[in-house]
């Protein structure tokens, strides 16, 4: 170990910083941690190299995806064999999920967050591998406690129409978004928390502490990215296309597309594509024989059922990247057949996990043990043991638990995803330990307005939700928004109606934790008290599957259905 | 002839009326919040009051039901609630899309649906009225979308002969585009051509058997004669009226053949309208159709009358 | 003989595609009335009956129709019981093609056994078609009696609703009534009857009209019979074949609509292996070249439809000589 070096970097940095320096030159988090937690908190690339190289270690920790199988499967959803170095000109034909909102503040859907990303950017965006990198924001540096964030802006930066990009628009977008109450700042950032006295500066004063902040205002974020001053609250893309990206929207239309052109001036290069085009499907399946028949050159997103043809294809290049994305099979702990936990146990102990992973995903998933901490994530703790399919533990729970006969309608969305095939799986293991369930799919009005999180009555919210039923999360970098609204008492997606004074006190450690230590021990706790609670199971983390034709190269996704064709060009 | 034709007019302002209606009930049974749905489940309630009243979706029901008349009316509904731009837009672009589709469809499955039914009734009760009365029952009784995706399959991805989609790339000629558009007409022959053959062969048989055409046989006139001249004029009519029935109902039920080959017609527009809850859209596409329904039954009647002078006059008389 | 003229009821459009088929089929009966005149004695019509019965089973096609049909009677009464595996929770290899492992017709996405699955599935199809086809059959008499017997404003008012009810495209009913009502066997049940009520009105409507206009009808009239009367003991009779007819097409057509609601998501509900569930489920396979987990099952649905119509046919062949 150098510890010259060391020493430099002590002087150099703030207390959060150095906190982390520590914790990895005391070997307490992997390189690959390190790497990612020194990005979120600001420390440059050369300064973390630095400090790697004077470690000297190497355990190993690469990027967070493998690939496997067929296809040529690239880590963390970038295929950067030779990205910016092929064939200037062309243009990229994708296959995207129709967007229902192009409104940057209040879309919700994968569709919206892809095709406003590619004229607006984010202060944080993607970096090549897979985490964040600096985007708008050139850097970044916390206070000393993580209560003042300060992003150093890129300098040159243009709108498409020709003026300057500043701070002033930072301060104007995080206003909007704060008033549309937007789910991940919610609590975090309130109205003029952006001081943009200095063009060159936006700085965010938070209500408190927050080690994660600019995940919160990156490309896992989907409705943050810097939208002009006189954008307002329900004007969509096509209405202001106005943006500071690689890229130029020429041809909207909601129904069939979106063309793109490249932006001659962008502060980031040039672009080797000329143009892009996002053909739009409303079915995933429909998106895979496009592909398959060549009428695409790229596809948004698929799944494992139905997209074997692409998986084993050789003209075919698989975009894989470990997400957070899972589904939640909530049991109301307040009330009903579930409310005793031993009975949520005995469920959870029916499912077989492996064999989930193996026929829904061939593998292309991580099991999950009922916490919302994926494998991937900052501080995950894996001392907590896997809970296992256990008929005989079930039936034995059940037993102590006086129950017999237990026979329940499991809510689930119709036609989503692999979410039909599941809810079969889950069926069929219930019934080995005599817990009898009767499968309702229901349209995703149905299950989302009736079933899941019915809007009466209103306090507290999803109290009117049914005692049991399937329902999906999308991709989030940290667990927050998964704690802060399905687990935590009274939270808006809080279906199982789980209300525990401990995991809402290690939720607020672990908000509050800005140290290594401090994050690991409330991750430990987190875990440890939801794999005993069981508010909900959690068989599953599977990974985003996208792709290419092998006729291009360089194009790089995200898990949250947004394609970054900048680097992208013809092979 | 008028009379009969006015008297249609008059009673599909009825029908119309009716529907317009019945489309109003439906579409407010359906538990919402247009306002919540469109600025999200975060947002203040103050934005989600502000957008409702902009939409009206807070007006009483009467003034609702009134706008929705008086919008059937002027064909005007405002805007969409989803794309915020105004339905007509939206509508027409799905039509002329429904209407190549449909056009293309018919035009391959009537000629030989009518060909196979006539040619059926001609060797009734032989293994080749057999085969194309069970070729046609199968064909018929698949669902639309396996046969649709089977022919994707086959035919677009293994073969390669035709594109897997049906929207042409832009600036594509009148010629390419009905290239993108065989694939899912072909599907839409396999499902009808069982329903029209069957038709066509009923009515031929039945025109076969009657005395016209025997007194026309006995009179010594030549079978072509026979056929073209008494048969067909008598056999097709039921033909023609299912046709007519079915014109309709392509124009807003081919949901699975758009989804499966992406093409936003009118049915897949509808299936959005309607999951999405966007009202002023999904009535004015569903109106839309009815009144498309209602046009090709009438037309399909008067040809009927046309050939079939004696229904012309019991209609006017009746 | 003659078309009944294009009244814009009867001439009105169809929810289902294959609706006017059955439609014309009748009309053929409504033209060619089943005798004019009415049986005299009961001895006269058993005997009657009897014959008809003689020449049904000696039409190949009614005693192919009646073997397949009794095929699927047999997987749909011996259930479980009778297929190789348990088509719900027996989990081989997914996807594996026809012939391997055991699986003489291949296994589905979730490794079940998809020759079980199609026997198994019999039952639910078996249950849930027929009485959806009575259903409407029963309520598509009744207004029909009603509409063709009395005529006037009441055929007029429940004609012009009849039309604005068909021309609603079936995915809104569909989206409709799964909101309003869930969806279960039941509310298929209900959904297909539903849809299928206003097209089976039409029908027997048109064939009460054919009758209605005959002697007998007019001479019960005079005998100062009342309507429920003449409904029920004169004209009923002889529109029974436009009934059968109608109850057997409309049972292969039944199966086809529930697997279109199924793949509009209102369906039947998993792990059912309901053939026209099955094919809603696992239709998008057939683009990665797994194409038997659908085929069979529509191949299932197929030859159930083709059986019903060859025994209808017979029926009405035999009904009409």
């Amino acid at each position: 170990m150098d510890f010259r070096v060391f020493d430099r970097a002590r002087r150099q940095v703030g207390p959060l910083q150095l906190d982390l320096v520590e914790s990895y030159a005391q070997g307490k988090v992997s390189r690959r941690e390190f790497v990612r937690r020194g990005t979120v908190i600001g420390l440059s690339l050369p300064f973390i190299s630095a400090i790697i190289s004077a470690c000297g270690s190497d355990d190993g920790g690469t990027s967070g995806t493998t690939g496997t199988g067929g296809g040529d499967t690239t880590a963390a959803g970038t295929d950067t064999t030779a990205a910016g170095s092929g064939t200037a000109g062309g243009t990229i034909k994708i296959a995207a999920q129709k967007p229902v909102s192009v409104d940057p503040v209040a879309m919700q859907d994968l569709g919206g967050y892809g095709l406003v990303a590619q004229v607006f950017e984010f202060l944080v965006t993607l970096g090549e591998n897979g985490e964040i990198a600096p985007g708008l924001a050139a850097s970044w540096e916390p206070n000393e406690d993580g209560s003042v964030w300060t992003f150093n802006l890129q300098p040159d930066v243009k709108w498409q129409d020709g003026t300057d990009f500043t701070s002033e628009a930072v301060a104007a977008t995080m206003d909007r978004l704060v008033e549309a109450g937007q789910s991940g700042l919610k609590g975090v950032i309130t109205a003029g928390a952006v001081d943009s006295s200095d063009p060159t500066k936006a700085v965010f004063t938070l209500t408190g502490p927050n080690g994660n902040f600019p995940y919160l205002v990156s490309v896992f974020n989907a409705q943050t990215p810097i939208t002009p001053v006189d954008y307002a609250i329900g004007t969509t893309l096509d209405q202001n296309s106005n943006g500071t990206g690689p890229w130029k929207l020429v041809d909207y239309n909601p129904s069939t597309g979106a063309r793109f052109e490249r932006n001659d001036t962008w502060w980031g290069g040039q672009t080797l594509l000329d143009s892009t085009e996002f053909q739009f499907f409303d079915e995933i399946g429909t998106m895979v024989t496009a592909m398959q028949g060549g009428a695409v050159d790229a596809i948004v997103q698929f799944q494992v059922i139905g997209g074997d043809a692409l998986l084993n294809s050789p003209d075919f290049t698989v975009l894989e990247v470990e997400s957070s994305t899972h589904r939640q099979i909530w049991m109301r702990c307040d009330t009903g057949q579930f409310a005793d936990k031993a009975v949520r146990q005995a469920l959870a102990f029916t499912f077989d996990r492996e064999q989930m992973v193996e026929t829904l995903f061939r593998g292309r998933a991580s099991v999950g043990n009922d916490h919302v901490i994926a494998p991937f994530m900052e501080g995950y703790d894996d001392t907590v043991p896997q809970r296992e399919k256990d008929i005989e533990k079930a039936k034995q729970l059940l037993a102590d638990a006086g129950v017999t006969n237990l026979t329940a309608t499991l809510h689930a969305t119709a036609a989503f995803q692999e979410i039909p095939e599941l809810a079969q799986l889950i069926k069929s293991g219930a019934e080995e330990a005599g817990i009898n369930l009767e499968i309702a799919l229901e349209s995703l009005d149905t299950f989302y307005g009736a079933q899941w999180c019915p809007a009466e009555p209103p306090d507290p919210p999803c109290s009117g939700a049914a005692e049991l039923g399937i329902v999906d999360y999308g991709h989030r970098p940290t667990p927050d928004v998964f704690l802060n609204a399905a687990l935590f008492t009274n939270g808006v997606w809080n279906s199982s109606q789980y209300s525990s004074p401990e995991l809402d006190a290690a939720f607020k450690e672990y908000q509050a934790a800005v140290g290594v230590d401090a994050h690991q021990a409330a991750n430990k706790k987190i875990e440890t008290i939801l794999n005993e609670d069981v508010p909900v199971g959690l068989p599953y983390f599977y990974n985003y599957l996208s792709g290419n034709s092998t006729n291009f190269q360089g194009v790089r996704v995200s898990a949250l259905g947004q394609m970054f064709l900048e680097k992208a060009s013809q092979v | 002839m008028t009379r009969y034709v006015l008297r249609r007019l008059a009673l599909s302002v009825v029908t119309l009326f009716l529907l317009v209606t019945i489309v109003f009930l439906i579409v407010n049974v359906f538990p919402d919040d247009p306002g919540r749905r469109i600025a999200g489940p975060f947002a203040p309630q103050e934005t989600v009051d502000l957008l409702n009243e902009r939409l009206g979706a807070d007006d009483p029901l009467p003034v609702q039901y009134g706008r929705l008349l008086r919008s059937t009316v002027t064909f005007d509904f405002g805007d969409s609630f989803q794309f915020s731009r105004p339905v007509g837009d939206l509508l027409w672009a799905a039509l002329l899309r429904s209407a190549k589709l449909v056009a293309l469809g018919l035009f391959l499955t009537i000629p030989i649906s009518i060909a196979a039914g006539v040619f059926a009734a001609r060797r009734r009760n032989t293994s080749a009225d057999r085969s194309v009365v069970t070729l046609g029952l199968a064909s018929s009784s698949i669902p639309d979308f396996v046969s649709g995706v089977t022919l994707q399959y086959i035919i677009g991805v293994k073969l390669g002969l035709l594109p897997v989609l049906a929207v042409p790339p832009r600036g594509a000629g009148p010629l390419e585009e009905l290239e993108y558009l065989l694939l899912p007409a072909f599907a839409i022959v396999v499902v009808y051509f069982g329903y029209i053959a069957r038709m066509t062969r009923a009515g031929t048989i039945q025109a076969l058997d009657a005395d016209y055409t025997r007194t026309a046989v006995m009179k010594g006139l030549s079978t072509r004669r026979v056929l073209s001249r008494h048969v067909l004029r008598n056999a097709l009519q039921p033909t023609v009226s299912v046709i007519g029935t079915s014109v309709g109902y392509l124009f807003g039920g081919l949901v699975a053949l758009e989804l499966i080959f992406n093409y936003p017609g009118l049915g897949s527009l509808i299936y959005t309208a309607a999951s999405r809850k966007d009202i002023p859209l999904l009535s004015a596409a569903v109106i839309l159709v009815g009144i498309i329904y209602m046009v090709f039954t009438l037309i399909a009647d008067l040809i009927i009358a046309w050939m079939n002078p004696r229904a012309r006059l019991e209609a006017a008389g009746s | 003989m003659n078309i009944p003229l294009p009244d814009p009821a009867s001439a009105a459009a169809v929810v289902d595609e294959q609706a006017e088929v059955a439609a014309h089929d009748e009309l053929i009966l409504a033209g060619t009335p089943v005798g004019t005149k009415t049986f005299d004695t009961r001895a006269e019509r058993r005997q009657a009956r009897k014959e008809r019965l003689q020449l049904l089973i000696r039409r190949p096609g009614f005693i192919v129709g009646v073997l397949i049909l009794a095929v699927w009677i047999v997987c749909a009464i011996g259930g479980y019981r009778i297929t190789p595996y348990d088509p719900i929770n027996d989990f081989a290899r997914p996807n594996l093609p026809p012939g391997s492992g055991g699986h003489i017709l291949g296994t589905d996405q979730l490794g079940r056994d998809v020759l079980s699955r199609v026997m198994a599935g019999a039952r639910d199809v078996l249950i849930a078609a027929p009485i959806a086809a009575v259903i409407s059959v029963a309520f598509g008499s009744l207004f029909g009696l009603l509409m063709g017997y009395y005529r006037g404003w009441l055929d007029d008012v429940l004609s012009r609703i009849i039309e604005a009810l068909l021309s609603i495209p079936v995915i809104l009913v569909a989206l409709l009534i799964t909101t309003v009502l869930g969806s279960s066997r039941l509310v298929v049940v209900g959904t297909v009857a539903l849809l299928f009520t206003p097209i089976v009105t039409r029908t027997i409507r048109a064939a009460v009209l054919a009758e209605a206009q005959l002697d007998y009808v007019t001479s019960a009239k005079l005998r100062g019979e009342s309507g429920f009367f003449i409904m029920t003991r004169e004209i009923m009779p002889n529109i029974t074949g436009t009934m059968v007819v109608e109850l057997t097409v409309r049972i292969g057509y039944a199966v086809f609509t529930m697997a279109t609601l199924s793949f509009l998501g209102a369906g039947i509900q998993p792990p059912s292996p309901d053939w026209g569930l099955t094919i809603s489920e696992t239709y998008r396979l057939i683009q990665s070249g797994q194409w038997w987990p659908t085929l069979f099952p529509a191949l299932a649905i197929a030859s159930l439809v083709i059986a019903t119509n060859l025994v209808a046919d017979s029926i009405e062949a035999v009904v009409t000589t």
